[in-house]
């Protein structure tokens, strides 16, 4: 190593020594060599290189080798193919990935995998449309003005419409707002007061219970016609039933009674689940 | 309580198949004396500590159940209770069984899990246990055990065709391997059982279908991911001439720590169940399902090339058994359609999966526990026989009781 860099050091001086004067040094360097073999034993004899321009210093002592060849035989590059060719590894496809996703939520969650969850559901694309009916869908989407006018216009008077802007001022923008909002998704109303004292809240409610009879009444009296009142259910909940009890009808004291509503929904399923049993 | 005499006490002997008898005496609400319990044996004579653990968690499962051990531990005296589950006040702190299991445990955590999912349908509340404790081996092992991931995928889904379905979950929250020797391991399981069913339906599980889909879980624990890799690379390479859809997930995770206290350190861990391992699941159209479960010796030296082809030719082998359960999950058919309503249940099984011992030991204990006999004809597909099982309309004993 150390006598490659020496070498190597030798030569650059070489280098750095012929821009200035070639000739000059190696007279000098003959006459150097000559009063040091007088001295000494005689130098070995070292094959001194072409004068190839030095590209640079760096590499190993066998490189130089190996740079006389390529140099030589070497012509350059060819430019019959100037297209480059391009390689593409793609590992995973997009439509694969989501499978993957899919499988492993559907595989490696807690729950056992069922053979229905083990079928990769493939979304299938929704038949598109014409182009102009989905223009005509996207645009009546995206005009925020016009839905906001269709949804608040119960709230602005008709003062407010003489001008062409129609935003809502004052109490007309709180319910606005409000209206929004609850659009949005807020489970709350802003205005709704939710503490009152007990009888504040009842008056409340009464006068609107009396308002609502009053226009009622005054509506059949002119002859409007209005839809009559309905008390609306609650949604029926299913009943849930003991391990054991039947799952139909009340089974009390012995028992089991069946109401016409239970009748008709056995006669029912008679019916239709003929084909249930040949399974497999 | 009605005054009925009390039954007979069934008598069996030897350790084999001691677990299903137990079972089997629980659900149908029958005492049970097991006797010389490796009385031959001179190191270890009486209950393996995996043994004596099952029955504690019977007891904790159990409402008035009594188990008297003899002196030397070679004979069981089991008067089974109700099967309450995790009801509050009955061994469950906030509606989850924490069972510890020991540390010299050698058997892998499906040994209590499957017989437990066998229980958890006909008890009196919701089945909510979490294994932990210095025992708890997540992967398969060298006893025969098979992997949590074999239980979830190939032995769970096969409760969906008796109707139970809902609620039903096992989360693996640490996994671990057997620790040295083969003993111990510092994983964490939860089962969640939540459906209770009065009878299970009665099946007909009559074609086997062919293979369509494998799936699969590879996993390493406290060793590099890439193991995964080379498990996943070599299994495929039997499997993808025989199904083209084979996909197998990867699951990385850090070896669990064991306390191991010291003298110097009474707070001191370990590390434990270091390996890797594979389960495989192969599906047919019909939805039978065959399953294969390698994992890593606790002793090492085998490399993830040879065990990933190990396994996937221990799928072949079981796809050439063939019948719509494979062996793993057949006990646990067997017993659910013997327990169902009154009526003639049917399913195909392979030649080999129905003449192994433990198939034909379960038939014989089902006649002595007072269930009907199993008919036996030829199926529609060469090697494969059809059995008819008359369910007994046992099913939840603890509702009629109580």
């Amino acid at each position: 190593m150390a006598v490659t860099l020496g070498k190597r050091k030798r030569r650059e001086a070489s280098t750095v020594e012929s821009t200035h004067g070639e000739v000059d040094d190696r007279d000098a360097r003959a006459l150097f060599q000559r009063a040091f073999e007088a001295k000494f034993k005689p130098l070995e004899v070292t094959e001194k290189l072409p004068s190839a321009p030095e590209t640079a210093p760096l590499g190993d002592s066998f490189d130089r080798d190996d740079e006389e060849s390529v140099t030589s035989d070497w012509g350059g590059l060819s430019d019959d193919n100037a297209q480059i060719e391009v390689v593409n590894h793609d590992a995973v496809d997009a439509a694969g990935h989501q499978l993957a996703k899919q499988e492993q939520k559907a595989f490696m969650s807690s729950k056992p995998p069922t053979a229905t969850q083990l079928a990769p559901s493939i979304a299938t694309q929704a038949a598109s449309t014409s182009a102009e009916d989905e223009a005509e869908t996207s645009n009546l989407k995206h005009d925020l003005a016009l839905q906001r006018l269709l949804k608040e216009s119960h709230l602005l008077d008709h003062s407010s419409t003489k001008d062409s802007a129609v935003v809502p001022e004052g109490k007309v923008r709180v319910k606005a707002l409000d209206l929004r909002l609850r659009d949005l998704g807020a489970k709350q109303s802003l205005s709704e007061q939710k503490t009152m004292p007990l009888a504040h809240r009842k008056g409340i409610k009464a006068k609107a219970a009396g308002r609502e009879t009053a226009r009622r009444k005054e509506a059949v009296e002119n002859g409007v016609i209005w839809e009559k009142v309905r008390a609306s259910a609650q949604p029926q909940k299913r009943r849930e039933r003991s391990i054991g009890s039947p799952s139909i009808g009340k089974f009390r004291g012995g028992t089991l009674k069946l109401s016409s509503h239970d009748v008709k929904s056995i006669e029912r399923s008679r019916l239709q689940g003929g084909g249930k049993g040949r399974r497999r | 309580m009605a005054a009925t005499p009390a039954p007979p006490t069934l008598k069996f002997t030897g350790s084999k198949h001691l677990i299903q008898r137990l079972v089997l005496a629980t659900l149908t609400g029958k005492p049970l004396r097991i006797s010389q319990i490796r009385s031959a044996s001179h190191t270890s004579p009486g209950l393996a500590p995996h043994e004596v653990s099952f029955l504690r968690l019977l007891e904790a499962l159990t409402n008035g159940s009594q188990i008297e051990f003899s002196y030397t531990g070679t004979t069981v005296l089991y008067k089974p209770g109700l099967i309450t589950g995790s009801a509050a006040g009955h061994g469950a702190q906030g509606g989850v069984i924490r069972h510890e299991v020991p540390g010299e445990c050698r058997r892998g955590v499906s040994f209590f899990l499957v017989p437990l999912c066998l229980l958890a349908p006909f008890a009196k509340a919701g089945v909510n246990v979490l294994f932990t404790g210095p025992g708890v081996i997540t992967s398969s092992t060298e006893t025969g055990d098979v992997s949590m991931d074999t239980v979830r995928t190939a032995i769970l889904p096969v409760f969906k065709s008796f109707g139970i379905e809902r609620d039903l979950e096992v989360r693996i929250l640490r996994r671990s391997n057997a620790g040295r020797d083969g003993k111990g391991g510092g994983g964490e399981v939860q089962l969640v059982f939540g459906h209770q069913v009065r009878l299970p339906k009665t099946v007909h599980l009559m074609s086997a279908g062919q293979v369509k889909r494998v799936r699969g879980v590879a996993y390493s624990t406290g060793v590099a991911g890439a193991n995964n890799a080379r498990l996943i690379e070599a299994a495929r390479g039997v499997l993808n001439e025989v199904a083209p859809d084979t996909y197998i997930f990867s699951d990385v995770s850090a070896a669990p720590f064991v306390p191991a206290p010291t003298r110097e350190n009474p707070a001191a861990k370990r590390k434990t169940g270091l390996g890797f391992g594979l389960s495989l699941v192969a599906e047919t159209n019909t939805g039978a399902l065959y399953s294969a479960d390698v994992a890593s010796p606790p002793a090492g030296g085998e490399p993830p090339e040879d065990l990933g082809r190990k396994c996937a030719f221990q799928l072949l082998e079981a796809i050439e058994q063939g019948g719509c359960v494979s062996s793993v999950a057949a006990p646990t058919l067997l017993t659910l359609m013997a327990m169902g309503s009154e009526d003639v249940g049917r399913v195909a099984l392979g030649k080999e999966v129905l003449g192994s011992e433990h198939v034909v030991q379960l038939a014989r204990d089902l006649r002595s526990f007072g269930m009907s006999g199993w008919g036996l004809r030829d199926g529609d597909e060469e090697d494969s026989i059809v059995v008819s099982i008359v369910g007994k309309g046992v099913g939840n004993v603890g509702r009629k009781i109580a």
